[in-house]
């Protein structure tokens, strides 16, 4: 099966003052077409770290990352943010939505900085937020929306254009246990249609809804399960 | 992403913060007014100058008494005709001219009047709006005739067009003199002068009757054409020198027209520059506060960039995006200055002070509004699209 994530030997040196910190010490991950992952770690572990590089966010001191066949090393800055915009959909622990835009320009966004017309993509957002139960929150502001309502709306961005990486940090931190089992629903969901999906988080229980959990610690992975 | 949706976006994000966009554009809007309005008045002040001295011959020289110190020996009509062998000179002749009563009837005013030769009328451009000029013949015979400035004439008609001053009698100073010409409305012919409210007579009737063979004449020539001005005024001093051996040519002045014309259209430019100067200021001080605010924004909405770049907004976009915050926000502020200035155009008027809108006052104005949302707003967008995209996602 395609590798949509294939990194290796993985090293992020961080030079904090006179000290040299390794915040990710040869790290080697695979993860194939349709995975359903977890990468599971206390805070300072090295994920966040992790996170940002698989997410075409930092690029690594050292090693190789092929996302979805694309080297990531060898990549401007401006073609990263072309890869995030196209490879990658982002589900963030405090949903990051705009505060200014509604739902629905919200989740278009992505498709217009794919240069996508404007009628193109508020269509096909209405579709996702639809299947998303938002139908009637369209126009609404992210403040007049419910945590659980804004992260679906931010689930709906992340897939609006068909990534074949979903990456979400800590997508239930900032959620109560029913919104937060919600959103790890819709997660499996959006896996048995085939999407590929990864989630960094802290928390054991929802690590452990996951097909696989790796765990990292003192920014190594050790694999189990 | 497309302009036009960029666009959508820096409107939503500028109407979110309608008050504090007002009050950014405060400086903008005063700045793009006033542009407006130097422009204005400065258009304005060179129509009023070239209107003022429409009627003025540039060819035109003036020689009078200096303004200080005593005239030994005073200019007589011999300097003229003098002055009229230069080849320099087309014509010359001398001018008296003093303050006094005019009446008719029961009617009386205090105005100026001027004893001239002939030849004055046309130099001047005289035109008549009824009767005749005075001629070569009035001044031999020394004939008490008198013209007629046209705002003398309608005071002496006391507002009653039915009556007619042509043939009647007037008094200046206590003289009496037969109306023969009224002229037409002049406009302002120089500062602290003005012919329509002058009255006029034959040369030698008024030096006899009304200021005395002891009065100051000026000599006004004309030089034969524009380059001869200066020929012109070098031979005027070379005679007066040798004419006037006691005292000399220092106890006179000899001014040019064309250079009087000239001084006020620089003065009027000066102004219109000094002013534009200002507004320049006006619009540094805005920019600086164009730029402030800009900064503001982008750091209340770091973590709003940050995740902008994660779902793939490049740098250049983002570049683009605030410095079209900043130039829309100085643009709407150039628009309601330009409107603001074009209010307060009555005004101005109010105050007679002299302004013509134009649109290339409004262009420059809208010009230098835009100029300063790209220059002040620059640094600030730089300094978002520059962001570390984890730095910013992890802002709060």
């Amino acid at each position: 099966m395609k590798c949509i994530i294939e990194a290796k030997n993985l090293i992020k040196l961080y030079q904090s003052g006179s000290e040299e910190l390794r915040a990710l010490d040869n790290v080697s991950l695979q993860v194939r077409e349709n995975d359903y992952l977890a990468i599971l770690g206390p805070s300072g572990s090295g994920k966040s770290t992790l996170m940002n590089i698989l997410g075409c966010l930092d690029i690594p001191t050292s090693g190789e990352y092929f996302l979805d066949e694309e080297n990531i090393l060898e990549s401007s800055e401006d073609k990263l943010a072309e890869l995030r915009n196209k490879k990658i959909g982002f589900v963030f622990q405090k949903f990051n939505l705009l505060p200014r835009l509604t739902a629905l320009q919200n989740v278009m966004l992505p498709l217009l900085y794919r240069g996508m017309d404007e009628k193109q993509a508020e269509q096909r957002a209405t579709e996702k937020l639809d299947i998303l139960g938002l139908k009637n929150r369209l126009s609404h502001r992210p403040n007049e929306l419910s945590g659980g309502q804004q992260q679906r709306v931010a689930i709906a961005r992340a897939i609006i254009g068909n990534p074949p990486l979903i990456l979400a940090d800590e997508p239930t931190g900032n959620l109560d246990s029913k919104s937060s089992l919600d959103v790890i629903n819709i997660f499996a969901e959006l896996n048995t249609q085939g999407n590929t999906i990864v989630v960094i988080t802290h928390d054991v229980e929802v690590a452990e809804k996951m097909e696989k959990v790796v765990y990292i610690k003192d920014g190594r992975l050790s694999k189990t399960s | 992403m497309q302009l036009k949706q960029l666009f959508k976006m820096v409107l939503i994000n500028i109407y979110t913060n309608k008050i504090r966009t007002f009050l950014t554009t405060l400086g903008v809007i005063v700045g793009t007014a006033t542009i407006f309005l130097v422009v204005a008045i400065g258009k304005g002040g060179e129509a009023q100058v070239n209107q003022q001295y429409s009627r003025l011959n540039v060819g035109t020289i003036m020689v009078m008494p200096a303004m200080r110190g005593k005239v030994i020996s005073p200019l007589s009509k011999s300097d003229a005709e003098l002055f009229q062998e230069s080849p320099y000179i087309s014509v010359a002749f001398p001018i008296l001219s003093g303050r006094g009563d005019i009446s008719y009837n029961s009617i009386s005013c205090t105005g100026s009047f001027s004893a001239i030769e002939p030849e004055f009328q046309e130099v001047n451009h005289f035109t008549l709006k009824e009767g005749s000029f005075l001629s070569a013949e009035d001044e031999s015979n020394q004939n008490k005739y008198v013209i007629l400035g046209a705002e003398i004439a309608e005071t002496l008609k006391d507002g009653d067009p039915s009556v007619n001053l042509i043939g009647e009698t007037i008094t200046v100073s206590s003289r009496r003199f037969k109306v023969i010409g009224i002229l037409d409305l002049l406009g302002d012919s120089g500062p602290g002068l003005s012919y329509d409210e002058s009255v006029f007579v034959p040369y030698t009737v008024g030096q006899k009757y009304l200021l005395g063979s002891k009065a100051n004449p000026t000599i006004v020539a004309q030089a034969a054409d524009i380059e001869s001005v200066q020929n012109a005024i070098a031979d005027i001093t070379s005679i007066l020198d040798e004419n006037h051996r006691i005292g000399g040519a220092e106890q006179f002045r000899v001014r040019d027209a064309g250079s009087r014309l000239a001084a006020a259209q620089e003065s009027a430019r000066t102004m219109s520059l000094l002013l534009l100067a200002v507004a320049i200021v006006v619009l540094i001080v805005s920019g600086i506060g164009i730029m402030n605010v800009m900064f503001v924004s982008v750091k209340e909405r770091t973590k709003e960039i940050g995740t902008l770049k994660a779902i793939g907004a490049k740098k250049k976009e983002i570049l683009t995006q605030f410095l079209s915050e900043a130039v829309v926000i100085s643009l709407v502020g150039g628009i309601i200055g330009v409107i603001i200035g074009g209010a307060t155009l009555p005004i101005l008027s109010y105050f007679s002070l002299p302004a013509l809108p134009s649109l290339s006052g409004v262009l420059l104005g809208l010009l230098f509004s835009a100029i300063t949302g790209i220059f002040f707003g620059f640094y600030p967008a730089l300094k978002a699209a520059s962001l570390n995209p984890i730095e910013a996602l992890r802002y709060e």
